[in-house]
Order: structure tokens, then C-alpha cells, then sequence
């Protein structure tokens, strides 16, 4: 197809006239993104979720004025060229094939578009990945269908979540079954939450307020339920000023030591096995032990070993700490921990088990055979 | 000359078998490749009227932010087998199988593909799968969506027995594509007519031709994938469960390595088919025909090289999420190239409305929207935000079904005399483009807010401050199922009833079009031998040696 066989065109004032009315309404667009009211339906919470809010004027603005652009050449050459009734058959439109210099500039256009799209972006995204030095470090780790917290100098975990306004924080999410996601829409952040895997974050809260907390990956069953929406446990980021956030820090820490110092009371009695109810263990066991051992065979080793037949296994008769493999020394292990040159087990405390809980465990641990 | 008449000669001819007779060898067990392309869209729209029944399901279901139609164990069942028959059992076997099977063999003017009996197989490997997919319904479907993320995949996180059974049925409809997308390539690169070089193709023949590579590597990644699933799933072999070591990120690595190409597989035959029903409509040559073409092979090259723009908050590494980010929206430059020579072909042109004209132009309006949300979603702040929720399903069913969809229901429009020897009729036909056209839009438009004020992707239950916009998806939900219905019987009332189109009823130019409707079982008396591209609509036809062929 050579391009010298194509007809010179010219543009008509028609195409001019359309042109500029569509430049307008892109412009009335654009015009309409940068001051669009978006923190009226959707607060900003932290630093960066303005940044994002920011790139999202961009990207709203810019994608708008094309789309008015486009559609409206569509519109415009589907009606100004169509086939009229008296039109012959035959009859055909202007022949030409290529136009070397329009083709470069809309190539470059895009280009250039999504150079500045990437530059922007990557500004944006650097702030997040990439965290300052002390910053209140808080972890969230999913379960199916809550959440919960850790922080610093606070035993075990914690089921609200309070950050101070104006201090920068680090947050590390997790999961403890499968993979959920931690979103809170005014922050306009969001990370999955994947077993096994840590996953960070950075942002400094700006606004004082209760924002809620969605997952937005499949998580089973009340997957949809996984969110403030709930009743059962509603999922709230509270961002308080700092004295509020401090005398509420204080108060948990307290409680939790309360908490874990009943616990720690507790397993030092002994513990009746009876009544152990396997299927809450099988879940303890999901959620606490799994990380670190596998409901397999004993060399199918993680941290720990295999515990499938760990209570029956003639190759192993003894548990790690030398004491013969009964339910009183399994659980005498799940009380205190162990600590040896292969490895470290965390205690009942530091584990959040209840007495109830071990019992569970053990009612579990005889089943798996 | 004698060179071109060398190479017309004994190769093409040589592959002549005798027309066969009986009904079971010329119906059922075909090699013709337009038989089977037939059996491929009938097949892929019966699916397609399964799958459409359990869109409308979720629809009626998400009527109520309480839910109430479905328990949510049902649901997801839903949306997983209703996300994977769209996705393996309409789409992609209508693109490729159907009307790429039916369609482009002519248009290179070749008698059929370079492996009948392969294209036999890969059919007959397609109505089982689909069954299989089905029948995990009686053993309790799959749950996790189309993507199946394990740890949800396991049964042991509540994952049904079924799910092994939807790995197999997909590894299957895998093969199938695999051989398709060989069968495919080498047909296009060895059985073209004398003269049909590459810049000659016709641009369907293209699409075909960068989406054969795609169906060839990316799938048998899936199937990898797949296997490795199945045995977890029922050997216990701990690839993806992260309580015995596996990694749960290493299948969506696996699954988006195929799952990203999979998009274009979905999309670049539907460019092609655009790229026919355009100039034909407005009597013009393509605008930008070589950056049509090549924008293609961009599209399909890096489209290997961006799976992980699905993983931005899966937890990837920083260092690769700033090059699937720019390589992502570099896609969009090759897009936007195709997009601007499509609508600039409208212009100066002699535009005939039809029915299959709407349907194309229809597509250029909303995978033009689907499009440009793809970009946003490549920015990674951006994606922060809307990754997972009802910004993504807008997202996706704008460029699968405002793209794909639209660009197969334009070619069933187009394409349908070719197979019948009928047209479709036009007035019920434009009746549901805009009852598509306006349904579609109202479903999908407001799931951009829904999802940006925070509703999650795959809930069976909701806030309820959503509720309002969630009835206005649904109502307008119906209304794009009447069109397709509609649609539908269109296509089985015009078989008997339609008006006869004769050989060439759009005065199209490609090959197909110089040879009788229905297409005889060799396409061409003589192979024809081409000396230019096909577009010239001012010229004389670009063909020798078909003068045998109408009488």
C-alpha cells in the first residue's frame, strides 16, 4: 500500500467545530476530577491516602477527557458519514490507507502519557514501600472471619486496632489460616494477608476517626461478612490523638498482662485430659501450630517435626524433652514450651492457649493417626 | 509465474480427501475445519446459556445486600463455575475454535487447517471438559473463583471435592487450546495461498496468528499449574499449602502466567474480527493497516511479561512491582494505537449500520472504557485501592464482555451467512444491540463505584448502604439477557427463515467472501493466488483463479 496512491484530505470546519466542542466538555472533565468532591463520600485518613487521591485525579481526569474524545469522534463520524438513502451501492469511502505523521504523534502521545503516569506513580508507590525509621510497628493478622493485633510490649493479640494521630507507622500484615486481605478504603491501602508471609506497609494518619477494615479476598464462607458491616466482629481502625491513644495503649497493655498472667497461672496446675473436644483442636491447631509443624508424618519436618502418630510411634517413643510420648507429657510440653538446639516452642502464655484449649489439643493430637 | 503456479501446486492439493457422507463422519466426527468451528460455537453457546443463568443468579442473589437467594456455600459455587464456563467453556473456544476454526483457513485461502484430525481432537476434548466442569456440581463445585487461590482451594479451608474435578476439566480444555493454537500457527505460516505474504493477511488472520503462540505457551503453564493443584488436592503433595511448606503465591505466580496471556487470547482475535467489519462497512481500507498488525504482536509479547500486575497486594517483592507496573502500561500505547486507526477509518467512509456495523462500533465505545481502567489499575497506588473489589469485576466484564463479547456477537452477525447461506435478521438484530448495549452498560457502570466505596469482589452478602446501585446492576442485568436471548433466537429463527444472502451480501473483500454461502466442503475450486492487501474497496478484487468458483 503505497502512501503516495492516498488522496490529499483536508479536515472540513464541521470536524473543527466537533473538535472544539469536544475539547470543552474534556476540559469541563478535567475541571470536574481536579476539584470532585472525593473526600466528602470518602475520608482521607493518612498521608498517603491524598497522594493516591492525587494520582487518582490524574488518572480519572486524563482518561475521562480521552474517552469524551473518542467516543465523541465515534459518535460524530458515525452519523456525519453515514450511508444515506440516495447514496449508491457502490459507492465507497475516501481511499486512503496511512498517515505517517498523525500514526507518530499518536503513538508519541501515549508515550509520553504513560511516562508521566509511571513517573507520578512511582513517587507515590516509593512512599509506601519504603519506611522511615521509628515508626510505631503494629502487626494485623487475619483469621477466618476477624482480625486481630499485635503491638509492641503487649502479650498476645489484641481485637481493635488503635493508631495515634501524626505518628508514622509501620504495618505488618499476616494471616494465620488462608489468604485474606487488609483494606481500609479510607486510607486507600490495602495488602493481602498471606500465611506464611509478611506483608508491609507505611502511613502516618492524618484525620482523627473510626475507619472500617474490609477483606477483599475470597476467605470462605462469610467472606462478605468480613467487615465493620458485621456483628459479630465489627472491624474498626481508630485513629485517636495521642493522649487518647496512649492512655488506651496503657489500658490494653494492663489487660493483656492480666490475660496472660491468668494463663500462666493456670498451667501450672494440673490439667484433667478428659474431655477433650478434637474438632476445636483440629482448628487450634490450623490457627497455632501449623506454622511450624505439619499434621504428617514425623519427618515431613517444618519447625518442628511431623506430630501425625506422635503419640503412637514406636520409631519415636519419646518427645523431645526425653519424657515418654503420653498426653500428660504432650501437654506438659504445650504448657511450658521447649527450648533446644533444634529449635524453640513457645509456651502456653505466649501461644494465648487456655487450659481448655490444650485439652482440645491433645483430644486433636490422639486422633491424627 | 511458473514460480507461483510451482508453489500452488501438488502441497495444497495433495491434502484432498473425498467429501464423507455419512451424517456421524460429516456432523459429528468432522475434520472439515468449518464443521468444526460450527460445533465449536454451538457447543460454547449452550455453555454460554449456562453460564448466563448463573450470572443471573449472582444478580438476583446480590438484589439483597442480606443475600437470601442462595446460602453463601451455593453462591460461591456460583460465581466460580459461572467466572471459569465464561472464561474456557464461551470465550475463548467462540474466538478461536469457532470462528477462528470457520473463518481464517478461507481467508488465506487454504482448503483447511494444517492438522484436521488434531482440530477433530481438540474439539472432542471440549464438550467433556465442559461436562466435567458441570458435573463438579454433584460432588460440591469449586468455590475459590475462576482463580482458585489456594490455601481456599483445600479442602482442608473448606474447599469441595469438586475442585479436583474443575482442575481436570480445565487441564483438558488446556490441551485442547494448546493443539488448537499449534494446529493454528503452522496453518498460517505454511498454508497460505501464493501471494498471501504476511502484510497481505487479512488483520482476523492476524489476530489469529499472535494469539496461536499465546494458546501455545501460556496454556501448558496453566497445566502445570493445574496438575500440580491436582495432586495436591489428592496426593497430598504440599506445592501450595503453607502449613507443610508449599507456597500459596507460587500458584498465582503459575496461574497469571497463563491467566494475563489468557486476556489477550480473549481479545486479539476479537481486535481482528473488528478490523474486518470496519473498513467492510465503511468502504474504506483500514486506517494504519501495518500498525493494526504489529501493535498485535506487541500486545502479545508483552503481554507474557506483566502477570504480576494481577499480584500487586499479593506481596511481591518491591523490586518487581516497578517493572510489571511500567511494563503494564506500556500495553497501553499499542491499544491506544489500534484504538485511534479504528475510529479514524470511520472517518471519510460510507457507513452502512448494520447490525454486525453496531455491535463493532458498540465494542470500540466500551473495551475503550475497560481499557482505560486497565491502565489505572497498572498504576500501583492506584491498584492499592481497587484491587479485589467491584472496581475489578467493572474492570474485567468491560473488556470480556464489552470487548470479547461484543466483538464475537458483531462476528455472528457478520459471519453468519457463511455458515447458513442466510442472513440474520437486521431489525431483531439491532432490537438487541441496544437492549445489550444499554443493559450492559447499566450493569457494569456502577460496579466503577460500588467498588471504589468499598464493596469486596465476591460477596454473597454486602453492606447495605450498596444496595441501591446493586438493584440498578440487576434490573439492567435482565435486560442484557433479554438481548442475548434474543440474540440467540435470532440465529436458530433466521437458520430456517432468514433472508438468503448469496455469496457476498456486505461486498466484503477477504477470501471468504468470493466463495458460495454456506462455504463447500474444499472452499475453493482452485486455490486462489493474491497480489494485494484486501482493503482496496475502489480497486478491482486483489484475486486470480476464482472465476470457477460462483458457478
Amino acid at each position: 500500500m503505497p502512501e503516495n496512491r492516498d488522496p490529499v484530505v483536508h479536515l472540513d470546519r464541521q470536524f473543527w467545530i466537533v473538535t472544539a466542542v469536544l475539547g470543552v466538555l474534556a476540559l469541563i472533565s478535567i475541571f470536574w476530577w481536579v476539584w470532585a468532591p472525593i473526600t466528602s463520600i470518602m475520608p482521607e485518613a493518612v498521608d498517603k491516602a491524598q497522594q493516591i487521591d492525587a494520582l487518582f485525579r490524574f488518572l480519572a481526569a486524563s482518561g475521562t477527557a480521552l474517552f469524551i474524545f473518542i467516543c465523541g469522534y465515534i459518535l460524530y463520524f458515525s452519523l456525519a458519514f453515514r450511508r444515506h438513502a440516495g447514496t449508491p451501492e457502490n459507492a465507497v469511502g475516501i481511499q486512503i490507507h496511512d498517515n505517517n505523521k498523525l500514526e507518530f504523534w499518536w503513538t508519541l502521545a501515549p508515550t509520553v502519557f504513560v511516562v508521566i503516569m509511571a513517573i507520578f506513580s512511582l513517587r507515590i508507590w516509593y512512599g509506601i514501600e519504603v519506611a522511615p525509621s521509628n515508626t510505631l510497628v503494629v502487626e494485623a493478622i487475619g483469621h477466618q472471619w476477624y482480625y486481630t493485633f499485635r503491638y509492641p510490649n503487649v502479650n498476645g493479640e489484641v481485637k481493635e486496632m488503635h493508631l495515634p494521630l501524626g505518628q508514622a507507622v509501620t504495618l505488618h500484615v499476616t494471616s494465620s489460616d488462608v489468604i485474606h486481605s487488609f483494606w481500609i478504603p479510607a486510607m486507600r491501602l490495602k495488602a493481602d494477608m498471606v500465611p506464611g508471609l509478611i506483608n508491609t506497609f507505611e502511613f502516618t494518619p492524618t484525620r482523627q476517626g473510626r475507619y472500617e477494615i474490609i477483606c477483599t479476598e475470597f476467605c470462605g464462607l462469610n467472606h462478605g461478612l468480613m467487615h465493620s458491616g458485621t456483628t459479630v466482629n465489627p472491624a474498626y481502625v481508630y485513629i485517636d490523638p495521642p493522649a487518647r491513644y496512649a492512655s488506651w495503649y496503657a489500658r490494653t497493655e494492663r489487660e493483656q498482662i492480666h490475660a496472660s498472667n491468668a494463663i500462666e497461672a493456670a498451667s501450672t496446675s494440673e490439667l484433667k485430659l478428659n474431655g477433650g473436644e478434637p474438632r476445636d483442636g483440629a482448628k487450634l491447631f490450623a490457627a497455632k501450630c501449623s506454622a511450624c509443624h505439619a499434621a504428617g508424618p514425623f519427618d515431613q519436618k517444618i519447625v518442628g517435626p511431623g506430630l501425625r502418630g506422635v503419640l503412637d510411634d514406636p520409631a519415636h517413643p519419646n518427645l523431645v524433652d526425653g519424657d515418654k510420648a503420653t498426653p500428660e507429657n504432650v501437654a506438659k510440653i504445650l504448657q511450658n514450651g521447649f527450648k533446644g538446639s533444634m529449635g524453640q516452642m513457645p509456651n502456653q502464655a505466649a501461644n494465648g492457649l487456655s487450659n481448655k484449649d490444650i485439652v482440645n489439643l491433645v483430644a486433636y493430637l490422639k486422633t491424627l493417626k | 509465474m511458473t514460480a507461483v503456479a510451482a508453489h500452488a501446486g501438488g502441497g495444497l492439493a495433495d491434502h484432498i480427501h473425498p467429501e464423507p457422507q455419512g451424517f456421524i463422519r460429516k456432523y459429528v466426527f468432522s475434520i472439515d475445519h468449518k464443521i468444526i468451528g460450527i460445533q465449536y460455537m454451538i457447543t460454547a453457546f449452550l455453555f454460554m446459556i449456562l453460564g448466563g443463568m448463573l450470572a443471573e443468579l449472582i444478580r438476583v442473589q446480590l438484589m439483597k445486600a442480606s443475600g437470601g437467594l442462595m446460602t453463601p456455600e451455593t453462591y460461591n459455587e456460583v460465581y466460580s463455575v459461572h467466572g471459569s464456563t465464561m472464561v474456557w467453556l464461551v470465550i475463548i473456544p467462540l474466538l478461536t475454535g469457532g470462528f477462528g476454526n470457520l473463518i481464517f483457513p478461507v481467508q488465506i485461502g487454504a482448503r483447511d487447517v494444517a492438522f484436521p484430525w488434531l482440530n477433530m481432537l481438540s474439539f472432542w476434548l471440549f464438550p467433556p471438559a465442559g461436562l466435567m466442569l458441570y458435573a463438579s456440581f454433584l460432588m460440591g463445585a469449586p468455590t475459590a473463583g475462576w482463580t482458585e487461590y489456594p490455601p481456599m482451594s483445600l479442602n482442608a479451608y473448606g474447599a469441595h471435592d469438586g475442585t479436583s474435578m474443575w482442575a481436570a476439566a480445565i487441564f483438558l480444555i488446556g490441551v485442547s487450546s494448546t493443539m488448537t493454537g499449534i494446529n493454528f500457527l503452522v496453518t498460517i505460516l505454511k498454508m497460505r495461498a501464493p501471494g498471501m505474504t504476511f502484510t497481505r493477511m487479512p488483520l482476523f488472520v492476524w489476530g489469529q496468528f499472535v494469539t496461536a503462540p499465546l494458546l501455545m505457551i501460556a496454556t501448558t503453564a496453566l497445566g502445570a499449574a493445574l496438575a500440580a493443584l491436582f495432586v495436591q488436592r489428592q496426593f497430598g503433595v504440599a506445592f501450595f499449602d503453607p502449613t507443610r511448606g508449599g507456597s500459596p503465591l507460587l500458584w498465582q505466580h503459575m496461574f497469571w502466567f497463563y491467566s494475563h496471556p489468557a486476556v489477550y487470547i480473549m481479545i486479539l482475535p476479537a481486535f481482528g474480527m473488528i478490523s474486518e467489519i470496519l473498513p467492510t462497512f465503511s468502504r474504506k481500507p483500514i486506517f494504519g493497516y501495518k500498525m493494526i498488525a504489529f501493535s498485535s504482536c506487541a500486545i502479545a509479547i508483552l503481554g507474557f511479561m506483566v502477570w504480576a500486575h494481577h499480584m500487586f497486594t499479593s506481596g511481591l517483592a518491591p523490586a518487581l512491582q516497578l517493572p510489571f507496573m511500567v511494563l503494564t502500561m506500556l500495553i497501553a500505547i499499542p491499544t491506544g494505537v489500534k484504538i485511534f486507526s479504528w475510529v479514524t477509518t470511520l472517518w471519510g467512509g460510507v457507513i452502512h449500520m448494520t447490525t454486525a456495523m453496531l455491535f463493532a462500533i458498540g465494542f470500540l465505545a466500551t473495551f475503550t472504557l475497560g481499557g482505560i481502567t486497565g491502565v489505572f489499575l497498572a498504576a500501583v497506588p492506584f491498584d492499592l485501592h481497587a484491587h479485589g473489589t467491584y472496581f475489578i469485576v467493572a474492570h474485567l466484564h468491560y473488556v470480556l464482555v464489552g470487548g470479547s463479547l461484543m466483538g464475537i456477537l458483531a462476528g455472528l452477525f457478520y459471519w453468519y451467512p457463511k455458515m447458513s447461506g442466510r442472513l440474520m435478521n437486521e431489525k431483531l438484530g439491532k432490537w438487541a444491540f441496544w437492549l445489550f448495549f444499554i443493559g450492559f452498560n447499566g450493569t457494569f457502570l456502577p460496579m466503577h463505584w460500588l467498588g471504589m466505596w468499598g464493596q469486596p469482589r465476591r460477596v454473597a452478602v454486602y453492606d447495605p448502604q450498596f444496595q441501591a446501585w446493586n438493584q440498578v446492576a440487576s434490573w439492567f442485568s435482565f435486560v442484557m439477557t433479554a438481548a442475548l436471548i434474543l440474540v440467540l433466537f435470532n440465529a436458530l429463527w433466521s437458520m430456517r427463515n432468514g433472508k438468503r444472502s448469496g455469496p457476498n451480501p456486505w461486498n466484503a473483500r477477504t477470501l471468504e467472501w468470493q466463495i458460495p454461502s454456506p462455504m463447500p466442503y474444499y472452499n475453493f475450486k482452485h486455490v486462489p493466488s493474491v497480489f494485494a492487501a484486501p482493503y482496496d474497496f475502489a480497486e478491482p478484487l486483489p484475486y486470480r483463479g476464482l472465476e470457477e468458483e460462483l458457478t
